[in-house]
Formats: structure tokens, sequence, C-alpha cells
């Protein structure tokens, strides 16, 4: 790549191109001024990162491997911990509930989220409201308050159960303290809030160019057919980066799955709704074993990690880029 | 095709890439706490933070209130949450250096936080003659010793006691009596179910304070000073057969038990009664319809009860720069007659004799309460308590969610009870 700075070109040379840069010492001086301001413009962030982020980190890789309780100085301890939790059926149990609540919750809240999507996409009057309305939950659904409201909305007696016992005949009971059905109030909590993700896929669907619906339609395609072989293709890499943000978002559900059991159940009773980092938290802020539970972090970086590898690796089957269009 | 239709794959990429940084942050958990006490020209600040909910704070604002008029140099700051809240936030304060001055304490935390040296010894303030040990009531300003060293100050006492919905044992004609046997309890729970069709017990499986109860009727006792003070074989008795009394109706349907929470089962109305401490008969006269009182507690022989009195606490914290203050602090908050009057019961029975005479119960529910700790205490059956071994508070939190595991026949009593062996195992080995 050969750029200087007399001739700026459009694209940007990327971070890290360690190129031999051809100019005059002050041209050289002149951009490391350049470069220290904008670290100094970066400073900011970077010592958010460094001190926030990155320093407790690298403290919590080291506490993984010891044995830490907070009070006492951390204790080297190997991989104990690491063993010890594949060991302990409260770990696998935790796993067990997450990769349930992701896997019932991510896929539920997409679909919700492109379906409301595909009907704020068309024009119609009134459809700015309707875009916020649908948005709102979204901004205020990871709040504290809004997990208590559901607790109350899913509890033995109130509104959920009254419906269920009067129009389906359903008389099982409050949700909120069933073992076997509070998950799916975490879930649909979850799947309330797709507001996020369908204001990307609204972008996405406003991308789409009109002529391929009009060539389709003139061809003879319904509308499922047209949903099936443009829309989908042709938003394919949104659909891709909401898959891989709301995966993200689902492993690392903590405040609703903690409220919602409620005082006397935190996480849920008989472990229900024990959601890894509940059982984190529970390990690290409980029973004060700080080492524990920063091993259970790395453990689920490490697993989110992976699965994130494999979304990447499978969108070459499913998603289409449109690399012609330059 | 114009540019509008393209969707740029490096953006999508970048933000990919943000979403993996986002990740990191996952890996976060652990840090400590920071923060300054007040304090200076002359004016000493300490800070008091206690569980407990609004009624409570009222209380303890007035008490506070009439304290800072007596001694103008020095203002309390108070802080407050519910109990499990409570005991998270001042982990990570004592952790990170910056315990408030004086907390409430209870004996399962006593052992715990003596062991991490994070409470004040107060022997030293009470020869200054800051704080007295006199005139407490059944020898309470024993209660917190631990190896020499007094590590708490008793507020109240209580003890646990069988809360009954009055109105079901009436019309099922059950009568608790003082000495009465566990046969006879059984007898009572069958006739109230036959005549009323309610459970007659909510289910004690995951009360530890009750099966410790039932521990010391035989001889043993849910925790020795050291670790647990019973067998594994114990436990898948004492669940077996509750499994087999809530199948026959004898006990609530754990499932509503579960959902009508935090309300319990009895003021709820699906049980006729439940074991709980005395002090607690309070709440179910707010949350239930009917009216509740405290029957004495089954025997096997007739006789022992097992019972002790539990209490309440103040306790300093070790990093405190105001030991002296602290202690004249303490020591109004127990020994001043007002301060007895404002609180009442709310924290069990006024510990000094001062404060237990200055308030006269007038509500039906403080009545009963005096009158049930009169009569236990009078009875002979009180036995001395033994502060739990460091990590008890993680055991109980175990015992109650196996419990209610056991309960919810998501474990059977064997599964349960070798879960609960294990995890307890770990709780007092991490914790010392």
């Amino acid at each position: 790549m050969t750029h200087t700075m007399e001739t700026r070109q459009p694209r940007p040379s990327p971070p890290g191109d360690r190129a031999p840069r051809p100019g005059s010492a002050s041209q050289r001086s002149g951009r490391r001024r350049e470069n220290l301001a904008g670290y100094l413009f970066m400073s900011p962030w970077l010592a958010g990162f460094l001190l926030l982020t990155a320093g407790p980190m690298a403290v919590s890789l080291y506490f993984a491997f010891t044995d830490y309780n907070l009070f006492d100085a951390p204790q080297w301890i190997g991989l104990s911990n690491f063993q010890e939790m594949f060991a302990d059926p409260r770990w696998q149990k935790s796993v067990e509930v997450t990769t349930k609540y992701v896997v019932i919750g991510t896929p539920l809240k997409l679909a919700a989220a492109l379906g409301v999507a595909l009907l704020l996409a068309q024009s119609r009057r009134g459809q700015a409201f309707y875009r916020a309305a649908f948005y709102a939950p979204s901004l205020i659904g990871a709040s504290v308050s809004i997990a208590i409201v559901w607790r109350a909305l899913f509890t033995d007696g109130a509104i959920v159960d009254r419906a269920q016992t009067q129009f389906f005949g359903l008389n099982v009971g409050g949700w909120v303290g069933d073992p076997d059905w509070i998950l799916y109030s975490l879930v649909a909590l979850t799947v309330w809030q797709f507001g996020a993700p369908m204001v990307i896929f609204l972008a996405g669907l406003k991308q789409v160019p009109r002529e391929l619906y009009e060539a389709a339609a003139v061809d003879g395609a319904g509308p499922l057919r047209r949903f099936w072989n443009i829309t989908l293709p042709m938003i394919s890499p949104v659909l891709f980066f909401n898959v891989l943000l709301e995966t993200i978002h689902s492993f690392q559900v903590f405040g609703s799955a903690y409220i919602l059991g409620g005082q006397g159940n935190p996480c849920g009773p008989a472990d229900a709704t024990l959601v890894y980092t509940c059982y984190l938290y529970q390990q690290g802020f409980e029973n004060s074993r700080m080492g524990f539970a920063s091993a259970m972090a790395w453990m689920l970086l490490i697993a989110v990690g992976l699965v994130t590898a494999v979304l990447f690796w499978s969108q070459k089957r499913w998603v289409h880029y449109e690399e012609n269009a330059r | 095709m114009g540019i509008r239709g393209q969707v740029e794959r490096r953006t999508f990429l970048k933000a990919a890439g943000v979403t993996v940084a986002s990740l990191g942050a996952t890996a976060v958990g652990c840090g400590g706490g920071t923060g300054g006490s007040g304090g200076g020209g002359g004016e000493v600040t300490i800070r008091y933070a206690w569980w407990g909910a609004d009624d409570r704070a009222k209380k303890i604002n007035q008490a506070i209130a009439l304290f800072e008029k007596k001694y103008p140099k020095i203002k309390v700051k108070t802080d407050f949450q519910p109990y499990a809240d409570f005991w998270k936030k001042f982990n990570t304060q004592a952790a990170g250096g910056n315990p408030p001055d004086v907390i409430q304490n209870a004996v399962t935390f006593l052992r715990k936080y003596a062991a991490r040296n994070v409470l004040l010894d107060l022997n030293p303030q009470v020869k200054e003659g800051n704080l007295s040990t006199q005139g407490f009531r059944a020898g309470l300003e024993k209660f917190a010793e631990i190896d020499g060293k007094l590590l708490g100050v008793p507020v109240g006492s209580n003890s646990m006691g069988y809360i009954i919905d009055e109105k079901l044992y009436e019309k099922a004609g059950v009568t608790p009596e003082f000495g009465w046997t566990w046969n006879d309890w059984v007898a009572g729970l069958g006739k109230i179910k036959e005549k009323t069709g309610v459970a007659g017990d909510a289910g004690p499986s995951g009360i530890m304070y009750y099966y410790d109860l039932v521990l010391r009727q035989r001889g043993k006792a849910f925790f020795t000073d050291k670790g647990l003070g019973f067998e594994e074989s114990d436990l898948v008795t004492e669940w077996t057969e509750a499994m087999k009394r809530t199948r026959s109706g004898l006990y609530a349907n754990p499932k509503r038990v579960e959902q009508l929470k935090p309300k319990s089962a009895t003021a709820g109305g699906i049980s006729a009664g439940e074991f709980t401490w005395d002090n607690f008969s309070v709440r179910y006269a707010a949350e239930g319809k009917s009216s509740y009182g405290i029957a004495p507690i089954p025997t096997i022989d007739g006789r022992k009860t097992g019972q002790y009195l539990g209490s309440l606490m103040l306790s300093g914290t070790r990093r405190t720069k105001h030991p002296k203050e602290v202690a004249t602090f303490i020591n109004f908050m127990v020994h001043d007659p007002e301060v007895g009057r404002i609180m009442g019961y709310d924290r069990g029975v006024l510990a000094t004799q001062k404060q237990f005479d200055a308030f006269e119960p007038t509500d039906k529910v403080s009545k009963q309460i005096a009158a049930y700790e009169t009569k236990i205490a009078q009875s002979g059956v009180l036995e001395p308590i033994t502060p739990h071994p460091a990590g008890s508070d993680v055991v109980e939190t175990a015992f109650m969610r196996l419990a209610t595991e056991l309960s919810l026949g998501k474990a059977s009593p064997g599964e349960a009870a070798q879960k609960f062996f294990a995890e307890a195992k770990t709780a007092l080995s991490t914790s010392d």
C-alpha cells in the first residue's frame, strides 16, 4: 500500500500499518504530532478501557487460578477451580439452563423482531408512532423495575394466572413459583424486548431494492416466495448481525433472571432460572468465592467466543454480501 | 444497482468486533469498594447499617434522633437493605476496607467475620466504661463472646415458635399445649386437614432452625462450632418422612407455597401453621386475614424442646476510627429506656431489663410474644447457643434451596441430602 501525506487518498491506512512511509523529517514530526493529538483525543476512552476493562480482566484472569475470598490474599491453586467447576452439579445445571434460554429465547425474539419489522416497513399512516411504540419495551426492558413488574404479572393469582385459568382452563398457578414454567416467563420477557433487533431489521429491509420485488411480482412470485427468495437473502447480513448480537446478549442475561425468582428465590425455585451469570454471582458475592467466580467468567468468555466463531464460520453458507457493487 | 442497496461487509465485521469486545465485560466481575468516611472539627460521624424494612427504619431514625440530641458531637449516618442484600453489601464493603462503623449482626455471621478479622472487640471499651454489659436478661451479654472477644451486644432475644392460624385450629378442635409431642402434632395436622381441608403445616423441610430443634431433642445439633452436627442418614430419614407428609396432604402443596412467596403459606391461607421465629409473628397479622398465635414447639419426651435464645445484636467493625463513639452509640441503643419504648419487639424481646420494663406491649401480637418468651424462660428448656461455624450462612442457603428441590420433586431425599452434604463441605472448608 503506497500513500503519502501530501496526496491524501480517500482510503486511510488501516491501524497498525507498518509500511515505510516516504517523506521528509518535518513531515514525519508533523505526523507524530498528529498521532499524539489523536491519542490525546482517545485518552478518556483509552483510560477507561485500561482501568475499567483491560485491568480488571487481567486481574480476573489471575483470580481464576486462585482461591480468593475477598478478605485473605489470593492463593494460587492452578486449575482446581476449573476442575471443581466441571464436576459441580450446579454449574452443569446453570449451563443447561443458559443453553435452554439462549436456544429458545433468541430465535423467538428474532422472529418477533423480523415479523414486526416487516409490518412496520410498509408505508402506512402513523408508522412513526408504531415504530416508537414497539421500540419502547427495549428501552425499559433491561431495567430492574420491568423485571419486578414481570414478576407481578406472572405471580400466583395475577393477570396471567387468571387469564390462563379463565380462557384455557389451565390451573397451573403462577409461572413464577413453578420450576417447570418460570424459565418461559423469562423467555417471554426477552422476546418482548425485540425493539433493538427490530430497528436493525427495519434499516435492512429499507435497503432492499424495490426493483427486485417488482421483477419477482411480474414473474408471478407470491408474498411468501418473495420473502423467502428476496427479503431473506438480501437482509441476511443484518440477520447475521442480529443473531450474533442477541446470542451473546442472551448468554449474559442476569438482572431479569435474578429478580424474577423473587427475594426468597433469587435464580428461581429449585434453580429453575439459574442462568450462568446468576450462579457466578452467587459464588462470587454470596459465597465470597471470587476465584471460582472469575474462573466461571472466563469459561463463559471462552464458550461465547466459540459460539461466535462457529457463527462466523457458518455465515459463508447462508449470509450473502454484495461484493460487486463498489 | 445503486450504492444505497449495498450492505458493507466491513461495517458488519467492525460491528461484530465491537460485539466481541463487549464480551470482555463479562470477565470483569470483581473489584473492591472505596469511599471516604466523614468527620472532623470535633464532630464525629459514624455509619450504622442494618437490614430490615421501612417500619424498622422509622423506629431506628427516631432512636437516633434521640441519641444525637444527647450526644450532639456524634452524628449517625444510616443505611439499610433487605437481609440478603445487606450481607452482600457489607461483605463487599468489608473486603474493600470500608465497612460501616456499626452493623446489625446475627449469630450465623459471628465466626465468619471473626475469622476474617472484621469485627471490633468491644471488651476494651467495656473496661474504659464506654459500654456496660450489666443488666442483660437471661445471660445475653455472653451471647456474642468468641475466644474471649466481645464481638457484639444483643439488642433483643427471640426463639423459635410454631405460628398457627388460630381460627383453623379452633375449627378442627386442636389445642397445642406446652410439652405436646410430635405424635400429637402430626395427629393434629391430620385432624385439621380432615376438618378444614387446609394442610396442617407449610412444610418445614427447608427451615434450618426447625431441623436444629429436632436434632437437639435427640442430643445432636445442626452445627457444632466446627462443622455439621449430624449425619447424611439423619437428613435422608427426615426428608423421606417429610415427602410422605407432603404427598398425603399434611404439608401444603409445595408448588403453591413457592408461588405465594414472599407471602408465607400460613398467612396466605394454604396451611394452618409453620415454624418460625416468634418475633416474626408480627408479619402474619399484617399479611394474612385470619388471627394468628404462637404455639409451643412439639417434643419427643414431653419436655425437651431444644430451644435457645437467638438474638440480633449490634457489632462494631475493627477498621473504625472511632471505637469510643461506636461503644457509646451501642451502649445507648441497648440501655436507654426510651429507645426500648420506641423499638418495641421489632428485633426480638428487648435484651436489657431496663428496656424490657420500659416497653409495655399494648397490641395483641407483642403481648403474645412477651407471654411466649416468659413461658419458655420459666419452663427452663432454654439451652445455650453455639455460634455457628464460618460458612454457615452459605450452608443455610443451600439447605433451603435443596429442600425446595426436594419438595418440588426435582430431587429424591437421598439425592438432595447427598448434594447438601457435598455443598456444606465446600462451604465450610472454603470459608475459613
